[in-house]
């Protein structure tokens, strides 16, 4: 059993809150005591956990191209390393001959790189959805879940839903598109949701939506309307 | 081959037979065990890997980079170095010290900081959690895969602010100074005037609770 002090320098080391010394004299202790360091792991799983708690953003795709270069760089340069020699004759010569070969394959390799980046630009649906997340419209706290990721490009989507309630005897959840471009909702489908409250849909809005704004669900008549009729149930703004 | 790299070649190894067990079970293998063998293909200098684990760690890894630096450009280079160093240090990734998950997380926390410390100025105060769920769908996301994925995300980022929100406020404002404010325990002690052991034991049974309440 670990003693409450020893428990509580576990936490602090997991979160960085001791200083230099004091880390240095825990990480001593723990080095001798598997138990210990089984708890400073748990503290540590709960502490990266709070990483998780700001609002969450994706970072640019030129980002992952970057780092890419980077380490195609760096590899090339560790296999060139790594087949030079030792011999002190040769050793100069070979050291250029290595360089020469070395620009050449990095010429060839930032040529291939480029096309790949280009044909990743072309390729990747990221840089071209968006997702909504729809919520309560009078800011009730509910337990539906409700994501839509939409490509405009495409003029479709997919509708997640967890935990939605039943839309009840003869009622139907419908789906609308939000388009600035028009004065009413679009019809974007009926939703079934299932009697766990879950629904995985791909959709279509009736007609063209290029600017859209919002996307929102109401409970309507059996089978759907043309036009909105039923109260807002969930809304989410794009 | 390094003794840590044969480890972790080894530990590929039997997250691979296991994962690929799951699979012709049918069983989803989980995704700390996906990371594990991610990394161990990344260890042994595989470039598609390595992309996978990118796609996978990158979205939370920027968002914490941007919360804690308050600027995007600084928070897109931090990203660059975390993620060299992923590259760089996956042969000696101990699985026994933490998940990868976590592991990725407090190295950029740490570079993070290091950048900080580096220019000199004060780490922003981070808001109340309170407000942070507001933009937490806004995200890109891709096709049906990729949106429930994020959307996976997000509601686990919710349900671990929710536990975050639910511990007592003096357990969770001293956690969160440790966090983002990279303060030691002696300063958020002077800071919110209260004895060092007060705080210590603050920060244990919030962190055990947080624990306890994500691992239900």
């Amino acid at each position: 059993m670990i003693p409450d002090d020893l428990q509580d320098d576990a936490a602090l080391f997991a979160l960085g809150a001791l200083n230099a010394e004091e880390s240095a004299a825990f990480e001593k202790t723990m080095s001798g005591n598997a138990e210990l360091r089984g708890i400073v792991r748990e503290m540590r799983e709960a502490a990266a956990d709070i990483g998780r708690t700001v609002p969450s953003q994706q970072p640019p795709l030129e980002v992952k191209q970057r780092v890419l270069r980077e380490i195609a760089l760096e590899k090339q340069a560790g296999t060139s390393r790594g087949s030079a020699t030792t011999s002190s004759n040769w050793l100069p010569w070979a050291i250029a001959a290595l360089f020469l070969v070395f620009c050449g394959i990095l010429a060839v390799d930032r040529a291939r790189l480029q096309r790949e980046l280009a044909d990743l630009r072309e390729a990747d649906p990221l840089a071209r959805t968006t997702l909504v997340t729809l919520a309560s419209p009078n800011g009730e706290q509910t337990d539906a879940k409700v994501t839509v990721a939409w490509q405009p490009d495409r003029q479709s989507g997919v509708i997640t839903i967890n935990h939605m309630p039943p839309a009840g005897e003869g009622r139907d959840y419908q789906l609308w598109a939000v388009d600035a471009n028009h004065k009413d909702p679009i019809n974007a489908g009926v939703i079934h949701v299932d009697a766990d409250g879950v629904a995985h849909v791909r959709f279509r809005p009736d007609q063209e939506a290029m600017q859209v704004k919002a996307f929102a669900i109401s409970l309507e008549r059996e089978g759907g309307v043309p036009k909105r009729e039923g109260p807002i149930v969930m809304i989410g703004n794009v | 081959m390094s003794h840590a790299l044969l480890a972790v070649s080894g530990i590929a190894a039997c997250q691979r037979s296991r994962i690929e067990l799951c699979a012709a079970l049918g069983m989803p293998a989980s995704q700390e065990e996906v990371d594990r063998e991610t990394l161990a293909q990344v260890a042994s200098r595989d470039q598609r890997a390595f992309s996978q684990l990118y796609d996978r760690l990158s979205g939370p890894l920027y968002s914490l980079a941007v919360r804690m630096l308050g600027d995007a450009t600084e928070a897109q280079d931090a990203l660059q170095d975390v993620f060299l160093q992923i590259w760089r240090r996956a042969p000696s990734y101990d699985a026994d010290q933490s998940s990868v998950f976590s592991w990725a997380m407090l190295m950029t926390r740490s570079r993070v900081i290091d950048r900080l410390r580096a220019r000199g100025r004060r780490l922003r105060v981070v808001s109340s959690m309170d407000d942070v769920n507001e933009n937490a769908g806004s995200v890109d996301a891709s096709v049906a895969e990729i949106a429930a994925d994020t959307a996976d995300r997000n509601e686990e980022a919710l349900r671990v602010r929710s536990n975050l929100n639910k511990l007592p406020a003096d357990q969770r404002q001293a956690i969160e100074l440790a966090f983002f404010n990279d303060l030691t325990h002696h300063e958020i002690a002077a800071r919110l005037n209260q004895p060092l052991g007060t705080i210590k034991a603050r920060i244990r049974r919030g962190l055990l609770k947080l624990r306890e309440r994500i691992a239900v």
